[in-house]
């Protein structure tokens, strides 16, 4: 056996001639809710987790609010600088690109988006965000609900997908196994490439039936048969894209481009996670904020670029969020604390662009809080009824009115 | 992401707490004594599992808990100081001493270059430490205080000496009291920065630290309420962190702290910090909360509240020590029950640190830290103030192929076969008994007949049409492929 001289990870696989023979099946045409429009089936839902808790505030500047300046001496963007939405509104100005696709009519703004009796810590209020149960405890998130109700090909390894190091829990599922992969490269088995190990891998690491009992042992057995199979197709399903933007050279470019590449390599994948941050600025707020929001809006203008050169932006739906927003006042440090309702934004040649609700009150306040005005279980159901076509019952506890912000 | 793993990964069966952490009477082998050294450090050699299955239970026990205080094993990282303090001054100044952006850029990219190097020495000092040392559970409460009260290097401007700083509160109070671990590390540096507390004043008290000592720390979420937060906040108003330029270290700001009446958990006084920690001490939350901590990481997930109520229990009577409360876990019968063996999915660090130790490998590669990495854990970086979740968290297709990929990396290099003498000692063995040898090995047996078989098989060259049967010839080469097949069985995952 020769000496391997991988750095981990560094597999050949995007070399690999596309092989469009797989095993993989496209997936199943669905039936649609009554009265939608048809092709539900091959639209794809980009979500974005801004990590840490963004303040609204400075994102969409309420810059016609007297009182914005008043609460935000230090850290508030002048009317000046902000990118003018409206006589009320504006963009933080280092969102340059996201405002031209907001001029060009993709975005939606939901203002104002939250939950009642909100949570301070980013644990619990990002778990609440994730499985969309601010009341009790659930083992699934809201889009691995989704999963499960959608009748996907079960032969399908990539019906859902997150470009992460950890799977989030909005991804967990009961039915359906979602692998996190942060980079195709690395995305494969050494040992693959000894042809008497790759065969002994792929029973050895499968068998659970093993002379003890463990409650992870199927799951572990069913993950190492998935790693192997999954890491020997995707190289070889996505290696016809070509990439046709210029990407910015951050985590949430690459991340963007790699979702670009799935969407593009029509996998029958429904479902891309990918995340930002952290958003946590405790202090010293500006500097972090202005940089991640930027990097946000280059990479998600490259990545429009990217779907549209290859006529993939109207099935791409992109929609962001965060666990909170942040305090209205700000703090000694320069920063600002945990706080309650923010913005969200839909993206795509799917939305009715423009902006959704009034900017929350500044005076009337929780706390110190921002009140929300729609509840984030009305955007989720919205995504999931009018963007997927599937009822929201059994996915989205309760019920919440979806909103008209899907062309 | 849940801090409680899912209740279907609680062992299947019944618990009968009344027995469960009665001392275990039951028979003694090589497979439980495997099972401690797992639980209770990060796996044996060999030799070392064959020493502890030759004494009784509690002798292997008492040897874990009374562990030599000299291991003789370096104190600090080789790498430690803040040597790129000089450039970053130069950089504040680059305006009055007239730097080019070229210049700039160039002392940026050695901050970058110095600060790796650091990282990269004390991530491997303190894994070295865990492969290395006589005292494998003080490291691993290391670990598990580490992800307990949680901080992370170089964020919020942690410096990697107050980090070190930090790790040796956990290591020299390994198994002290947790209320003076909570007492330490509420006036320590690198937690006071990394939340927020360093900048917290009696005008503006910050919520950040009074929030997290309570839900993430000593009680969970709804032990308290909102307002015991706010009014624990503005007690700890006031524990502070000297500059750099005072040489750093804990600072109680007089001036800044708040020492009004507050009302926390039903109580009212001129309270601070340190009155916080005592009343969180006496609730009956806080002993459940380290019991819960304790099974999780110890014995298995989601274990039932009856035990945790029992181990609870232990807590208390030994008002927070860890000594006799894990004297006593390590020795109960829950401990080495069937439900509980291989109940548990190995963190990176235990399955990194357990194969460096299976194969007898004594110092960590760069390479091994970048596969840490991407496995989900790295010593000194825990993602969130939450810690790691553990349990099915680790578990996905990209983390998975990143151990395999790590072993794979480990048995094809020339320092594992110059260290690993067990594997390829004495002449080739029949297949059968070189199986049998990997299989006890690395599994303690806990392969299927299955399994066996068709590594018997790939020993004996199927699907290798070149060498055929195992010989003089093809035996290390063979060995090292069936030691990394061995390892991709599931069990190698469980500990």
């Amino acid at each position: 056996m020769r000496r391997s001289r991988f750095l981990l990870g560094a597999v050949s696989g995007l070399t690999i001639a596309a092989n469009t023979d797989s095993f993989f099946a496209k997936a199943l045409a669905e039936p649609v809710l009554p009265g939608l429009p048809g092709g539900a089936d091959d639209r794809v839902l980009i979500l974005v987790n801004l990590q840490g808790g963004n303040d609204g505030l400075n994102t969409v500047v309420p810059y016609g609010l007297q009182q914005y300046y008043r609460v935000r001496p230090a850290i508030g963007v002048t009317p000046h600088d902000v990118l003018t939405l409206n006589a009320q509104l504006g963009l933080n100005p280092e969102m340059k690109s996201f405002k031209a696709m907001y001029d060009a009519g993709n975005v939606a703004i939901v203002q104002g988006v939250g939950y009642p009796k909100p949570d301070h810590s980013h644990f619990r209020s990002t778990e609440i965000w994730q499985t969309a149960a601010p009341d009790r405890y659930e083992s699934t998130g809201w889009l691995g609900r989704y999963l499960d109700s959608a009748n996907l090909p079960e032969s399908n390894l990539f019906n859902a997908l997150a470009v992460a190091q950890v799977l989030p829990e909005a991804l967990i599922s009961r039915k359906v196994d979602v692998p996190a992969i942060a980079a195709i490269q690395g995305y494969g088995l050494s040992s693959d490439k000894r042809a008497g190990e790759r065969s002994a891998f792929s029973s050895l690491a499968r068998d659970a039936r093993a002379p003890f009992s463990s409650p992870y042992l199927s799951a572990v057995a069913e993950i190492e048969d998935h790693a192997q199979r999954g890491s020997e197709e995707l190289p070889k399903l996505v290696a016809g894209y070509k990439t046709d933007a210029a990407y910015p050279a951050t985590g949430i470019g690459r991340s963007l481009a790699l979702a670009a590449q799935i969407v593009g390599s029509k996998l029958g994948t429904r479902v891309i996670y990918v995340q930002h941050g952290s958003f946590d600025t405790h202090a010293a707020q500006k500097g972090t904020q202005d940089r991640l929001l930027r990097e946000l809006s280059d990479a998600l203008k490259a990545f429009y670029d990217d779907l549209a050169a290859h006529g993939n932006d109207k099935r791409t739906l992109t929609m962001t969020f965060s666990e909170f927003g942040r305090r209205v006042a700000e703090n000694a440090s320069r920063g600002t604390d945990h706080g309650e309702a923010g913005p969200m934004f839909l993206i795509g040649g799917g939305v009715k662009g423009g902006i959704y609700g009034d900017h929350p009150s500044l005076d009337d306040l929780d706390n110190g809080d921002i009140k929300y005005a729609v509840d984030f279980r009305s955007v989720y159901a919205t995504v999931v009824e009018k963007w997927f076509g599937r009822p929201s019952t059994g996915i989205i506890a309760g019920n919440f009115p979806t909103l008209a912000l899907l062309a | 992401m849940t801090g409680t793993p899912s209740p279907q990964f609680r062992p299947p069966g019944s618990l009968n707490v009344a027995t469960a952490l009665s001392p275990y009477q039951g028979p003694w082998n090589a497979r439980l004594a495997a099972h401690l050294l797992r639980r209770a450090g990060f796996g044996g050699s060999p030799d070392e599992i064959a020493r502890t299955a030759g004494m009784p239970v509690d002798a292997a026990v008492e040897a874990l808990i009374r562990y030599p205080k000299d291991t003789g094993l370096p104190g600090a990282p080789e790498v430690l100081d803040d040597h790129y303090a000089e450039e970053r001054q130069m950089l504040a100044q680059a305006g009055t001493r007239g730097l080019d952006d070229a210049t700039v850029q160039q002392i940026r990219m050695q901050i970058g270059k110095d600060r790796q190097k650091t990282n990269i020495s004390m991530i491997s000092w303190w894994l070295n430490r865990m492969i290395n040392t006589r005292a494998p559970l003080q490291e691993k409460m290391g670990l598990f205080w580490h992800g307990t009260f949680t901080t992370s290097v170089f964020q919020k401007g942690i410096t990697p000496k107050e980090a070190v700083d930090q790790n040796w509160i956990f290591r020299s109070n390994a198994l002290g009291s947790a209320r003076d671990i909570a007492h330490l590390v509420s006036r320590d540096p690198a937690m006071l920065k990394y939340l927020d507390n360093a900048r917290s004043n009696r005008d503006h008290p910050n919520e950040n630290y009074a929030r997290e000592l309570m839900e993430l720390f000593t009680l969970g979420i709804r032990n308290y309420t909102e307002a015991d937060v706010r009014e624990s906040a503005r007690a700890f108003t006031g524990y502070s962190v000297y500059g750099p330029l005072r040489g750093g270290g804990f600072y109680f700001n007089q001036r800044q702290h708040d020492d009004g009446r507050k009302t926390f958990l039903g109580q009212s006084g001129n309270f601070n910090g340190d009155d916080i920690v005592e009343i969180i001490f006496r609730q009956p939350a806080a002993p459940r909360w380290f019991a819960r901590k304790l099974l999780n990481f110890f014995v298995y997930n989601d274990p039932e509240p009856d035990l945790v109520d029992a181990l609870a229990e232990v807590i208390a009577k030994n008002n927070y020590q860890m000594a006799p409360t894990m004297s006593a876990l390590l020795r109960s019968n829950v401990f080495y029950s069937e439900r509980a063996y291989r109940s548990l999915v190995k963190s990176p660090v235990e399955f990194v640190v357990g194969t460096y130790k299976l194969f007898g490998l004594t110092d960590v590669s760069v390479e091994t830290l970048g596969a840490l990495n991407r496995m989900g854990q790295v010593p000194f970086h825990p993602p969130s103030v939450k810690g790691w979740d553990g349990g099915a968290s680790w578990l996905n297709s990209q983390t998975m192929l990143v151990r395999e990929n790590f072993v794979n990396y480990l048995v094809t290099s020339q320092m594992m076969m110059q260290s690993s003498t067990w594997l390829t000692m004495g002449p080739p063995p029949s297949a059968k008994d070189a199986t049998d040898k990997l299989v006890g090995t690395i599994l303690q047996g806990d392969a299927s007949p299955v399994s066996a078989a068709k590594l018997e098989a790939y020993l004996d060259g199927a699907d290798t049409s070149a060498l055929g049967q195992l010989s003089g010839e093809n035996f290390e080469e063979r060995m090292r492929g069936a030691a990394y097949l061995t390892m991709a069985m599931p069990a190698y995952q469980l500990n």
